[in-house]
């Protein structure tokens, strides 16, 4: 038996309030924009592990939690990193004697603030994992494989081209 | 003129193959570099002490109830284990995304060594394996082999599981001896606390973790539950027994156990090695 976990995570990005700037009663109400991560962990049967605890490590200090919680009953949790700490962030996620930990990258604030996905650091991006495996193409790559295709069509007709001898 | 557009479109068809192929291959999937000169612990840097222990559990130390409902008590669980390797790796290494361990800095016990994680009485420690000076840093992986003995209680088996088995008035003792060799690759331990985490001077444990309910199942856990779907239970050792006595080893096994119960037995080997909580990769029985 082998209770092997699939943890995946994904980026969002949330509103701290969803409502505009508004006066009330002398109550002020701002906004904000934070990225976020969602992340769902599961079992390898792909029963979610709901109501699991959830550890959260910032970069640089894996003794103190930052923050701590449960999934929910598809063992999703999300949270918001500090983006003025970029760094592998840790996550640990544990139930009943079994238990995963992934990391997620977090970029420095200064250079967009936004987390980015490293799929190396996620467990296993199975076929129901939310994040895809990285299989994106170079720009290089990309022209390179456009370039072939186009002299491929323009090859191709001018074989229809050529007529009968 | 007709001929060399045709040649044209040869050509072209030719260098599209050739591209195509050269893009499909730069996109695979993850890419494994060459392993960073390994450090060792040297006295010209800051080095503290990890404590690399081995840890069969309360399954293992206080006995449990398996899935079939046999009370299992071991007087003996030997494990053989050896290249017993502490490493500090960055990103940090992730056992079940199949990347290969690449280490910033490592230290390696040397010598094999056969540890018996029923030593002690119900509230033990896990048993010591290695003290071993380290540089300083954070170390979140631990890899080790588990072979056959080459002396010893056990010699001749990695794995060497004794004690007695107890349901409604009939008691068998048992002793199970594996010759099967497993590797494990693990991450960073998951548990109540973070080990690994070393400083200059100081000290830091590690530890190995063997699940072995994952072998007989766990009486207090649901049927339908995972670690116990996938466990052989002690009912097929039981039908083993000769004499009132089961003793077997994996040639034994194989022969005794149905092919069903055999491959699930099988099956669960590569699973008994954690890291605390944290599962590891098998990379010997499973390749083999």
């Amino acid at each position: 038996m082998r209770l092997r976990l699939k943890f995946a995570w994904l980026l969002a990005l949330a509103l701290a309030s969803g409502a505009a700037p508004a006066l009330a009663h002398g109550v002020t109400v701002e906004h904000r924009q934070v990225s976020s991560v969602e992340l769902q962990a599961r079992f390898d049967t792909d029963e979610p592990m709901a109501n699991a605890q959830v550890l959260v490590y910032a970069p640089g200090n894996p003794t103190d939690v930052w923050q701590q919680g449960t999934t929910d009953d598809q063992g999703r949790f999300s949270f918001t990193p500090d983006s003025s700490q970029p760094g592998t962030w840790e996550i640990m996620v544990r139930q009943a004697g079994h238990g995963v930990l992934t990391t997620i990258p977090v970029a420095d604030s200064t250079s967009g603030g936004e987390p980015t996905a490293t799929p190396v650091t996620v467990a296993d991006t199975g076929a129901n994992s939310l994040i895809s495996p990285s299989a994106a193409l170079s720009p290089v790559q990309r022209g390179i494989t456009i370039g072939s295709v186009i002299w491929g069509f323009i090859g191709t007709a001018l074989f229809f081209a050529r007529g009968k001898h | 003129m007709q001929r060399n557009l045709f040649k044209a479109f040869t050509v072209s068809a030719l260098g599209c193959l050739v591209l195509g192929v050269l893009t499909s291959c730069g996109s695979e999937g993850p890419t494994v570099t060459a392993p960073e000169t390994n450090e060792t612990a040297s006295a010209e840097g800051e080095t503290g002490t990890l404590l690399i222990r081995a840890n069969g559990e309360d399954f293992v130390r206080q006995g449990f109830t398996t899935k079939d409902g046999w009370e299992i008590t071991f007087d003996n669980l030997y494990v053989s284990l050896a290249d017993i390797t502490a490493a500090q790796t960055d990103p940090p290494f992730d056992p079940e995304a199949g990347t290969e361990l690449q280490s910033k800095a490592e230290v390696k016990v040397e010598e094999a060594q056969v540890i018996d994680l029923a030593e002690g009485d119900d509230s033990a420690e896990p048993i010591m394996v290695s003290e071993v000076e380290a540089p300083a840093g954070r170390f979140n992986a631990l890899a080790w082999r588990m072979v056959p003995a080459e002396s010893g209680p056990s010699e001749g088996y990695s794995i060497w599981m004794q004690g007695t088995a107890t349901k409604e008035g009939e008691t068998v003792p048992f002793t199970v001896k594996v010759d099967e060799e497993l590797a494990f690759t693990c991450g960073d331990f998951v548990g109540d606390e973070r080990k690994g985490i070393l400083t200059a001077g100081d000290e830091a444990d590690m530890e190995a973790t063997f699940h072995f309910d994952h072998l007989f199942g766990d009486g207090g856990a649901p049927a339908e539950d995972g670690i116990n779907t996938g466990a052989l239970g002690f009912d097929p050792l039981a039908a083993l027994a000769e004499n009132g006595e089961v003793d077997v080893d994996s040639a034994g096994l194989q022969a005794g156990l149905s092919e069903e119960d055999y491959q699930t037995f099988l099956s669960i080997l590569p699973s008994l090695g954690h890291v605390g909580e944290g599962h590891c990769e098998e990379v010997t029985l499973t390749t083999s």
